[in-house]
C-alpha cells in the first residue's frame, strides 16, 4: 500500500523526522495558502516517479501564483492518474541532497538500509551511472539499528561532526518506522542539508505491507486508508473490493470465474492462448463463502460485456458442494441467460454433482445455457468451448 | 522414498479446532496420512475427529517424539507465533497454510527456521502430497496418482490442474508440493528442486511458478546443475502491470517478476518450457524418452 507523500510526511512528523511547513490543497478553495509563507514549492500528489517531468513539481512566489499553478495541477492527469490533491511546501536553499531508504532485499530476505551521496535523482539511475556510491547496510529482521550503526551511515555519506549527528538521528527514526509500522520501503529523496544548517526530508516513500495493517490502528487513525497500489479502480473494481473479492477487469468478452488466483492467471493466460479474450481476473481465495460465490457470479453475469462465462471449481480447501450451491442458488435467484461453461472437480465432488443434477432435472429451462463438466474433461476443451460459445452470442 | 513426507511419517495440525483444519484433518485421516495431535492453546483435552488435541506443541511433543511435520492453520495474526512454537519444538518440516502472513514477520521467521535448517513451507500453501502415501494440507486427494514425476508449483489449483494432466496421461507424481502464494515463502522453488534431485523415485521435475516475486529466477541456475530434466510452465504472460492478481506475491512491479523474465531465466539453465498445462505430459513424455534413450544408447557402449 504506497502513500502519498503528504501522508507519508504526516508518519514522519511522528516520528520526528524533520519536514517543512506545508498545506494540503484538494479543492478549488484556497484559504489554507493564507497560511504559508511564500516562496513555496507546489507538488501534485502522485504514486508514480518522475512527477519533476510531468509538470507536478512548480515553484510560486506569491500567494496568487500558486493559487495559478494549483489550478492547472489539480484534476490534471499523470499517466492514467488523476491528481486529487497537492502539497504546498515552504522553499528552502538547498545546500546538499543526500538519498536514504529503509527497504525489503526480496531475493536475500533481509530488510536492508541504503544511502547515498546523490539525492534528487531516481536511486536506479545512480545505481546504473554509480553504483559504488549506492551503499548497503543488511540488517537481521525485526531488530532494531544501533546508534553507532546509524552514524557509520551517516559518515559514509561524507559527513562530519554536527551534520554527522544530524543524519545520524533521520537514519535510525527512519528505520525504526519501518520495522514499526511494517513498511515494505521507507525512503527519503531527497534528504536535504540548507544553507543554515537544517535537516529535512524534502520527500517521502512509504510503501506499508497490506496484510499487516490490522495491527496498526493508528494508520488509520492518521486518516490514511487502504487503496489500490497503482491506478485508478474501475466502478466494477471497486464493487469487488467491498465485497472482498480480488478483481481486475480487462478487456475482453470472456468473464473468467476461477477458484484461486493461480489458476486465475493461468486461465487468464489460457484464453488468450486459444483466441478468446479475457474480461477479468477474479480470486474466489481459500474457501470463499456462498455470499462471495454469489456476489463473483453476480460481478460477471451483469457485465454487459462478457458473453460467456467460463467456470472452474478445484475443490482444495475450496469446496465443490459449496461451489454448486452457490452456484443453483444464483441461477435460481437471478436466471441469468448468459451462458456458463464451467468444470468442476477435487474435494466433495460427487456431492456437488448430486446438487447440480438435482437442481437441472427440477428446472431444466433455468440450466439449459449452463454445462458443467467433470476431472475426465480436459480444461483447454471447456475453455475452446467457451471461447466458440461466447462467438455466438457475440 | 518421495520427498519430505512417506507413509510413516508422523505429523500434528495447529489449529486443529478450525473449521478448515478439522474438516482437513477428517480428510488427511481418510488419505491415510499419520496426524498423531492437533494443537489449539486453551483446547487441551478436547478432540477432533478422534485426535487428542494439545495446548501446546512442546507438550504434545513430549507424548509423540516422533512427530516430525506439523501443518499451520491458524489465523494470519497468530501464524508467526505458531511457526516460532513448532521451530522451537523442533518439528522438521512446517507446513503453513495460513495466506497473508505479514513480510516481517516472514523474514522473522525464515530466519530462526534457517538457524535450525528447518523447512518452512508456505505461507499461503495448499500443502503436500506423496501419492498413495500421505497428504499434509488440502489437497483434494483424487486428483494425484503415485509416479515417477516431482511436481513444485506456486499456486494450489495449479498444483491440481497439473497432477490432474499428468494423470490423464498416464503419469503421477512421487510428490507434489505446493510453494504457495505469499510474497515471502519459506523454502523456495530451488529447495524443492535439490530434494527431487536426490530422490531415487522421482526421474523427471515440472515446475509451475507465476509472475511476481524472483523465486523462478533464483532457481534457475540450479536447474543447470541437475541430472535430472525439469520441465517449467509460468503462468501470468497475459496478466496487466502493476495490478495485485489475487495472491499477494502475484504482481508485476516495474521488471521485475514478469513471466517473460522467469521464462527466459529458466530456459538459458536448460529447462523446458511448457506454454500451456496440457502440453507438460507431452514435455515430460519426451524427457523421459530422452533420458531412456541416453541409458540405451550408453548400455549399448
Amino acid at each position: 500500500m504506497r502513500l502519498y507523500e503528504y501522508e507519508g510526511k504526516k508518519i514522519f512528523r511522528k516520528y520526528k523526522i524533520p519536514v517543512l511547513d506545508s498545506v494540503v490543497v484538494d479543492k478549488m478553495s484556497y484559504h489554507q495558502l493564507d497560511e504559508i509563507m511564500y516562496p513555496v514549492v507546489i507538488k501534485g500528489q502522485s504514486f508514480l516517479g518522475g512527477r519533476g517531468k510531468a509538470g507536478l513539481i512548480k515553484f510560486a512566489n506569491t500567494r496568487e501564483e500558486a493559487e495559478e499553478t494549483i489550478r492547472k495541477i489539480l484534476r490534471s492527469k499523470h499517466s492514467s492518474f488523476e491528481i486529487e490533491k497537492v502539497l504546498v511546501e515552504k522553499k528552502v536553499a538547498v545546500k546538499n541532497e543526500y538519498y536514504i531508504a529503509s527497504a525489503i532485499d526480496r531475493p536475500a530476505h533481509r530488510p536492508l538500509f541504503i544511502a547515498c551521496k546523490h539525492g534528487g535523482v531516481e536511486i536506479e539511475e545512480i545505481a546504473i551511472q554509480r553504483p559504488k556510491d549506492v551503499l548497503k547496510y543488511y540488517f537481521n529482521s525485526c531488530i532494531r539499528m544501533h546508534e553507532f550503526e546509524a552514524r557509520k551511515i551517516s559518515r559514509s555519506l561524507g559527513l562530519s561532526g554536527k551534520e554527522l549527528i544530524l543524519v545520524a538521528d533521520v537514519v535510525i527514526r527512519l528505520y525504526n518506522l519501518f520495522l514499526d509500522l511494517d513498511c515494505k520501503l521507507a525512503e527519503i529523496n531527497p534528504l536535504v542539508m540548507t544553507e543554515h544548517g537544517e535537516i529535512y526530508a524534502l520527500d517521502a516513500k512509504v510503501d506499508l505491507d497490506e496484510d499487516a495493517m490490522f495491527r496498526h490502528p493508528e494508520i488509520d487513525e492518521m486518516g490514511i486508508f487502504a487503496r489500490h497500489e497503482i491506478g485508478e479502480l474501475t466502478e466494477r473494481e471497486r464493487v469487488a473490493k467491498k465485497m472482498g473479492i480480488p478483481y481486475v477487469d480487462l478487456d475482453g468478452d470472456i468473464g473468467v470465474f476461477p477458484g484461486g488466483a493461480g489458476f486465475g492467471i493461468a486461465a487468464i493466460d489460457l484464453i488468450e492462448h486459444y483466441g478468446g479474450k479475457p474480461a477479468n481476473f477474479m480470486d474466489s481465495g481459500g474457501a470463499p463463502t456462498q455470499e462471495k460465490l454469489r456476489a463473483m457470479l453476480g460481478l460477471l453475469v451483469e457485465n454487459p460485456k462478457v458473453k460467456a462465462i467460463f467456470g472452474a471449481r478445484f475443490g482444495g480447501i475450496s469446496r465443490c458442494d459449496d461451489w454448486a450451491r452457490a452456484l443453483i442458488n444464483y441461477v435460481y435467484e437471478n436466471k441469468p441467460g448468459k451462458p456458463m461453461i464451467m468444470r468442476m472437480a477435487g474435494n466433495m465432488e460427487e456431492a456437488g454433482r448430486r446438487i447440480i443434477e438435482q437442481a437441472k432435472a427440477e428446472h431444466p429451462e433455468l440450466f439449459r445455457n449452463i454445462k458443467i463438466y467433470a476431472v475426465d474433461t480436459p480444461i483447454e476443451e471447456v475453455i475452446k468451448e467457451t471461447i466458440k460459445t461466447a462467438k455466438r452470442f457475440g | 522414498m518421495a520427498i519430505i513426507i512417506d507413509e510413516s511419517t508422523k505429523t500434528i495440525v495447529q489449529g486443529i479446532t478450525g473449521k478448515n483444519a478439522s474438516l482437513h484433518t477428517k480428510l488427511m485421516l481418510e488419505y491415510g496420512t499419520k496426524i498423531v495431535g492437533g494443537i489449539t492453546p486453551g483446547k487441551g483435552g478436547h478432540e477432533v475427529e478422534g485426535i487428542k488435541v494439545y495446548d501446546t506443541v512442546e507438550e504434545c511433543k513430549i507424548h509423540h517424539p516422533d512427530a516430525s511435520v506439523s501443518s499451520v492453520w491458524v489465523p494470519p495474526r497468530f501464524a508467526k507465533d505458531a511457526i516460532l512454537e513448532a521451530i522451537d519444538a523442533n518439528i522438521n518440516t512446517i507446513v503453513v497454510i495460513t495466506e497473508r502472513i505479514p513480510i516481517h514477520d516472514m523474514l522473522y521467521v525464515r530466519e530462526r527456521a534457517k538457524d535450525k535448517n528447518i523447512v518452512v513451507l508456505g505461507g499461503n500453501t495448499p500443502g503436500l502430497v506423496s501419492p498413495g502415501k500421505s497428504l499434509v494440507g488440502m489437497l483434494p486427494r483424487i486428483t494425484f496418482k503415485p509416479g515417477r514425476v516431482g511436481t513444485v508449483a506456486r499456486s494450489g489449483a495449479v498444483t491440481y490442474y497439473l497432477a490432474n494432466s499428468l494423470n490423464l496421461a498416464g503419469f503421477g507424481e512421487s510428490t507434489s508440493v505446493g510453494l504457495g502464494g505469499d510474497p515471502i515463502l519459506g523454502a523456495n522453488f530451488e529447495d524443492i528442486l535439490r530434494l527431487f534431485e536426490q530422490d531415487s523415485e522421482t526421474d523427471v521435475v515440472v515446475m509451475a511458478g507465476e509472475i511476481g516475486g524472483v523465486y523462478e529466477e533464483l532457481a534457475a541456475p540450479y536447474i543447470k546443475e541437475m541430472t535430472k530434466p525439469v520441465v517449467a510452465f509460468i503462468a501470468g504472460k497475459a496478466a496487466p502491470q502493476g495490478k495485485r492478481l489475487g495472491h499477494a506475491g502475484a504482481i508485476v512491479e516495474g521488471n521485475m517478476g514478469t513471466a517473460q523474465s522467469k521464462i527466459d531465466a529458466l530456459k538459458a539453465n536448460g529447462a523446458v518450457i511448457a506454454e500451456t498445462l496440457s502440453e507438460i505430459p507431452v514435455l515430460v513424455r519426451e524427457a523421459l524418452e530422452s533420458i531412456r534413450g541416453y541409458d540405451k544408447s550408453r548400455r549399448q557402449k
